[in-house]
């Protein structure tokens, strides 16, 4: 277990290295890129994606998948544009979002922990019901005229850093301190690793798997919230596409797809990575259009090594295991 | 094995009745919409989904799974497009498009065979890697980025838009890839060493089949597919794009996964795909004709969807029982 929790650490560490390196490479080319300015605008950049990759990855961690979170950020947003357009306070805005987002993830949760649907399936249906439904909410509409107080969150300083950044990390933190440091959090890491084990020694199992799609859906509601202060406007596209962004941000930042492995902060570095990525290039005078080809080369890269570096430290264990066996085999043979 | 080809039957049976009610449902609700040459044509919007979603089948039957076709569809698009356009004959131009398809399938497959990588990571990467080549190909060849290239050949533009025996094109095309892809699945020992592979990948490997080149095979099928999808898309619009099919990944696994193919692999019938891609293309072009817009009725769609499989999931949970059953009453010579 400590070799274990060793190379998750590791993980991490690595991402943040990369990152660093990557940061001195373009900072070498374009100075500005490194300013403290420009880094904040980065990270305002990435929190949408980041709170995405939290939640998601309480889903991936219970070796489940949801491809549904573009269509609950967009439904979201538009129950939340069309309230703060009504003129409603600003808590009754938040707590009914959220509460969109949790009911989605709710229904995602019932399809696959209750009804046994596979998570791909059951939250690519929810994919196109919900974006269906949002579009007629919203009768195909553009929800404009947001509050100006509410946008003017979005560059409002606290302590140095804008609303949206603390967000994030309050975020970031909560789920970190949840998963790691309850017993409840451990259980997500236990029946994403064991689903069988984790039943037979009496834990909640489907409380958990449903669970982490309700944290899920209320990720991708907070970043429909975000997502209004920042753009100012809710338009029908809202969120489309972005489930595989999420995905592939949380795969970056070292959360398995079978489940049980990595953790939250490796999934909001993944996000924070993946955003440095798509927005260097403007720095580095190359033209915007070989944004994906670059993330996505570096995506693979990064997680074959990764997985060639694991099948290393796993083989290299087990070796130091069984030598161990034989020594100790060695030891009762001679001793009679 | 017969048992298994009698439940696969019942499912495509059932998708045939589906298509059948979903006929005499909308020629009621709808007037005029019985018209054999109207539903023809609209066959044309949604055939690409089954011309890219037959092949996928192969790769969600080993288990896997291509979430890079979509970016493949615009690579095949661009590259007939920039190719045509440096003066490269519009034929070979197809040709070459195809061969640049059959390559990224391979790369797809070569990282899946060889790394422990799942298939959903290393096509998510790839879906990335291949629409930013095709974007860098579009800006690079034309220097206008997202827009298209038109003005295309008419000979090329009548792949798609023309018709032999009052049949539009598409539709031959779209039989001719099902029977290809439909003998080469059920009908070869390649065909049935894809289903092993799926079934127990184990078993195949220590029955002496190479498990490794017949995954790797399934994702070049998939690219393939991929690029005669985009190729046509080209020739039904007369425009390459880089952008072509980035929001088709979606449908495209709908209908494998609603033609009765197991995500968990092993199972599924490529008769079963396109059946599922018509019944959902009728149901598209039918409640847009009768008045619903077009982007609501993924409502249906989706929930069609998942009900599909809850019904197919609770039959099979059925008959694993019954087959628990029927192993627990046989005395234990197995053992």
């Amino acid at each position: 277990m400590k070799i274990l929790l060793k190379l998750l650490q590791m993980r991490e560490l690595s991402i943040i290295l990369l990152m660093i390196l990557f940061f001195l490479f373009v900072g070498s080319i374009n100075s500005e890129f490194t300013s403290a300015d420009s880094i904040i605008l980065l990270l305002s950049g990435s929190i949408i994606l980041l709170v995405l990759a939290v939640g998601q990855s309480f889903v991936l961690l219970t070796s489940n998948i949801d491809v549904s979170v573009g269509s609950i950020m967009g439904i979201s947003a538009a129950v939340g544009g069309t309230l703060l357009v009504d003129g409603s306070s600003l808590m009754f805005v938040i707590i009914s979002v959220i509460g969109v987002g949790a009911l989605c993830g709710l229904i995602n949760g019932i399809g696959v922990a209750q009804l046994k649907i596979p998570a791909i399936i059951m939250t690519l249906g929810m994919l196109g019901i919900l974006r269906g439904l949002m579009l007629i909410y919203t009768e195909g509409m553009w929800i404009e005229d947001i509050p100006s107080y509410y946008k003017m969150y979005a560059v409002t300083d606290f302590l140095g850093l804008p609303y949206p950044i603390w967000v994030g990390i309050v975020i970031c933190l909560g789920a970190f301190l949840f998963l790691n440091k309850t017993k409840f959090g451990r259980y997500f890491y236990a029946v994403g690793d064991n689903l069988d084990g984790a039943k037979l020694v009496g834990l909640p199992v489907k409380t958990v798997g449903i669970l982490a799609f309700v944290f899920s859906g209320m990720s991708a509601s907070v970043a429909a919230l975000i997502f209004i202060m920042n753009i100012g406007f809710v338009p029908n596209q809202t969120g489309s596409g972005i489930e595989l962004q999420v995905i592939a941000a949380a795969v970056l930042g070292g959360v398995s797809l079978t489940g049980g492995v990595g953790t939250v902060l490796g999934a909001a570095l993944g996000a924070i990575f993946f955003t440095v990525i798509n927005n260097s290039l403007v720095y580095m005078k190359i033209p915007a259009y070989w944004n994906s080809a670059i993330a996505g080369l570096l995506l693979l890269v990064i997680v074959i090594s990764d997985t060639k570096f694991q099948s290393y430290f796993t083989k290299r264990n087990q070796a130091k295991l069984s030598n161990q066996h034989i020594e100790s085999q060695g030891l009762e043979d001679s001793s009679p | 094995m017969t048992n298994l080809m009698r439940s696969l039957l019942r499912w495509e049976l059932f998708l045939i009745v589906a298509i059948v009610l979903e006929l005499l449902i909308f020629s009621m609700i709808t007037p005029g919409f019985f018209n054999i040459q109207n539903l023809l044509f609209s066959m044309n919007d949604f055939a690409y989904i089954g011309l890219a979603a037959i092949p996928m089948t192969f790769v969600i039957i080993t288990g896997g799974i291509d979430v890079s076709v979509g970016s493949i569809m615009g690579l095949a698009s661009i590259s007939v497009g920039v190719l045509w356009m440096n003066g490269v004959n519009i034929w070979l131009a197809l040709l070459i498009a195809l061969v640049v398809c059959i390559i990224a399938g391979l790369i797809n497959g070569l990282i899946v065979a060889f790394t422990d990588v799942q298939p959903l990571v290393v096509t998510l990467g790839t879906m990335f890697l291949f629409a930013g080549i095709a974007l860098v190909i579009s800006g690079g060849g034309s220097a206008t980025g997202y827009e298209g290239i038109s003005g295309f050949p008419d000979p090329f533009v009548e792949v798609a838009n023309g018709m032999i025996l009052d049949i539009p094109n598409v539709i031959w095309i779209l039989f001719g890839v099902l029977i290809v892809f439909g003998t080469l699945l059920h009908f070869t020992k390649y065909g049935r060493s894809v289903y092993l592979v799926g079934i127990n990948s184990k078993a195949a490997k220590y029955s002496g089949l190479s498990t490794k080149w017949i995954v790797m095979s399934t994702y070049m099928l998939a690219g393939l597919g991929g690029g005669i999808s985009g190729v046509i898309l080209t020739s039904y619009f007369s425009s390459a794009r880089a952008d072509l099919g980035s929001t088709a990944i979606l449908p495209v696994i709908t209908a494998v996964v609603l033609g009765g193919t197991s995500i968990l692999g092993g199972k599924g019938t490529v008769l079963g795909t396109l059946l599922a891609s018509v019944f959902v293309g009728i149901m598209n072009y039918s409640l847009q004709l009768s008045g619903m817009p077009s982007e609501q009725t993924t409502i249906v769609v989706g929930i069609i969807l998942i009900l599909a499989v809850l019904l197919r999931q609770s039959k099979w949970t059925y008959i694993k029982k019954r087959v628990s059953r029927e192993k627990n009453q046989v005395p234990k010579i197995s053992e």
